[in-house]
């Protein structure tokens, strides 16, 4: 058993590793490939980034994706963290089951309610609808960190500062919107990447007028794609590790900070 | 003047009603009425029937094998990938939690939540190119004489249950590792001094107390891969039917809503069955052994 934990479970680790990150790696590399048509390498080209800079598609449909993403950040934080301060603990402890709904079902399912609803009350489809299912996704996720966080907050701060005099607007201002804080960017990130990366609700929800990055990437793909979109992935890993890394060298920081 | 007192009066009385109701209200709109209406838009006659013109006739055309297959399909594809995805992630969460030098424990979990943040569509995609005539499994093979001919990878049963799996891997990970963490090493050490082999303590000690991050997983993974259309559509060639793809056919392709509403509480009702079912066998092995210990 010795043996086996020190050998053979490195490898088993390895293995993995490299099954998560070949493809990505391959990606990469055809990044480069100067070739438009078949998968096999024909020589090294920087053009693909070139034709992905000047592409106004891309640019568009990235615009579209940031402000749908922030509009469902800005509405899921707000309407999660009024509720967790406002309701009473009890309340919002039996109302988190209702939040967890949306977590339980597959987002199809999600996706197919929402189509319905916008079609018995013929809404159009649009950017507005996609805010609405992606704040809806982002609520599941939002409101059960901020109740975690919000439970553990000592209930003296809050009590004190009612005894100073303060109203409760003052003290949802001042006081426990800083102290939840690292919740909020948490979550708030969270509902940020959900909602850049969501396909099913955006290709049910969205319509013909308004197309989000994923929904570009998934019609150039079914199309025949070219290298530009593995271009444009290398640039969002990038970005999105730039992210990662940075999120969590805050963290650690906050936590260095704290001792 | 009055009125707006009269409003003042309202909104200090009335405070925590007031703030929680909108996220309830925003949940109960675009959650559990549209599901309401999607069982009501399954006995709609047709689309633009009068309200009460209802029917069960969709109901009734689902009544076939080919639905069954595709139904049946789905749910065994799904419970193959949480399968495979439990038996890949196990080991390495236990590994990264309790067996590996610290040094390297940031790096690694880093390195392993970095493909989780990736737009999903382009994790898919990248196994394109790994699984194409052209791609890097043949190239490979066929450089090294292995085979003659370049092998079909892609548009197979086979290649949407590998991408899965590969897709699926994260959400399975998250839970194990985070719950394999909080296993204290003293546990551990203790059933080791007691005698215990390396083998008896990972089987009696680790694996019981890891039993909550394996139900999470085996949920996580579940629930989506049932409903999952994008896998099948990008690597599958949108050869095979399952219940992702048929829904989003009956809704944006065919447009005939009612049918895909039909099919879609079906599908869930299957779903539903299948976790009340994984539930309930999760408590039986729990209810005896807590009888063995008690005797």
């Amino acid at each position: 058993m010795k043996s086996f934990s020190s050998y053979v479970m490195p490898i088993l680790v390895a293995a993995f590793y490299l099954f998560l990150y070949i493809p990505i790696f391959v990606l990469v590399v055809f990044s480069f490939n100067n070739n438009a048509y078949t998968h096999s390498w024909v020589g090294f080209t920087t053009s693909w980034y070139t034709d992905l800079f000047a592409s106004t598609e891309v640019w568009y449909a990235l615009k579209n994706s940031l402000v749908i993403a922030s509009a469902s950040v800005v509405l899921s934080l707000t309407l999660g963290s009024t509720l967790i301060f406002f309701g009473s603990r009890s309340v919002v402890r039996r109302l988190l089951l209702v939040f967890y709904g949306s977590l339980a079902m597959p987002e199809i399912v999600l996706a197919v309610g929402l189509l319905s609803l916008f079609s018995f009350f013929s809404i159009s489809l649009g950017t507005i609808t996609l805010i609405v299912g992606h704040t809806l996704l982002g609520l599941g996720y939002v409101i059960p960190i901020l109740y975690g966080r919000f439970v553990e907050l000592d209930v003296n701060l809050i009590e004190a500062s009612y005894d100073l005099g303060a109203t409760q607007r003052q003290t949802f201002f001042n006081i426990v919107l800083p102290l939840l804080a690292p919740a909020l960017v948490a979550a708030g990130l969270l509902v940020f990447i959900i909602s850049l990366d969501d396909f099913i609700i955006s290709f049910f929800c969205a319509g013909a007028s308004v197309q989000t990055l994923p929904l570009y990437i998934f019609a150039v793909i079914r199309t025949g794609a070219s290298p530009m979109i593995n271009a444009l992935s290398t640039v969002m890993l990038i970005v999105s590790s730039f992210l990662v890394l940075l999120f969590s060298f805050v963290q650690v920081k906050k936590i260095r900070g704290h001792k | 003047m009055k009125i707006q007192k009269k409003v003042r009066d309202f909104i200090s009385e009335n405070t925590s009603f007031i703030f929680t109701a909108p996220a309830v209200l925003w949940q109960i709109l675009f959650l559990y009425v549209p599901l309401l209406l999607v069982v009501y838009t399954s006995l709609q006659r047709f689309s633009g029937a009068k309200f009460f013109d209802l029917t069960l006739s969709h109901y009734a055309a689902l009544i076939n094998t080919a639905y069954f297959y595709i139904i049946a399909r789905s749910a065994f594809i799904a419970a193959c990938v949480t399968f495979f995805c439990l038996i890949c992630a196990y080991p390495v969460a236990y590994f990264l939690a309790l067996r590996v030098n610290p040094r390297w424990k940031n790096s690694l979990l880093f390195l392993l939540t970095l493909p989780f943040w990736t737009n999903f569509l382009i994790q898919i995609y990248s196994w394109v190119f790994v699984l194409d005539q052209n791609g890097l499994v043949n190239t490979v093979l066929l450089k090294a004489g292995i085979i003659q001919e370049p092998l079909h990878l892609l548009n197979n049963i086979y290649a949407i249950f590998l991408v899965m799996i590969y897709y699926y891997l994260p959400f399975m990970m998250m839970p194990l590792y985070s719950i394999l963490e909080k296993v204290q090493h003293d546990v551990l050490e203790a059933s080791m001094d007691l005698g215990a082999t390396h083998w008896q303590t990972f089987r009696r000690i680790t694996v019981p107390l890891s039993m909550s991050g394996v139900k999470t997983g085996i949920f996580l993974v579940f629930v989506p891969a049932f409903g999952e259309f994008a896998i099948p559509s990008i690597i599958g060639g949108g050869q095979q039917m399952f219940v992702g793809s048929l829904v989003s056919h009956y809704f944006l392709v065919a447009r005939d809503d009612q049918l895909g509403a039909a099919f879609t509480i079906i599908s869930g009702l299957v779903l539903l069955t299948c976790a009340l079912l994984f539930n309930w066998l999760c408590k039986v092995p729990l209810q005896e052994e807590q009888k063995e210990v008690a005797s």
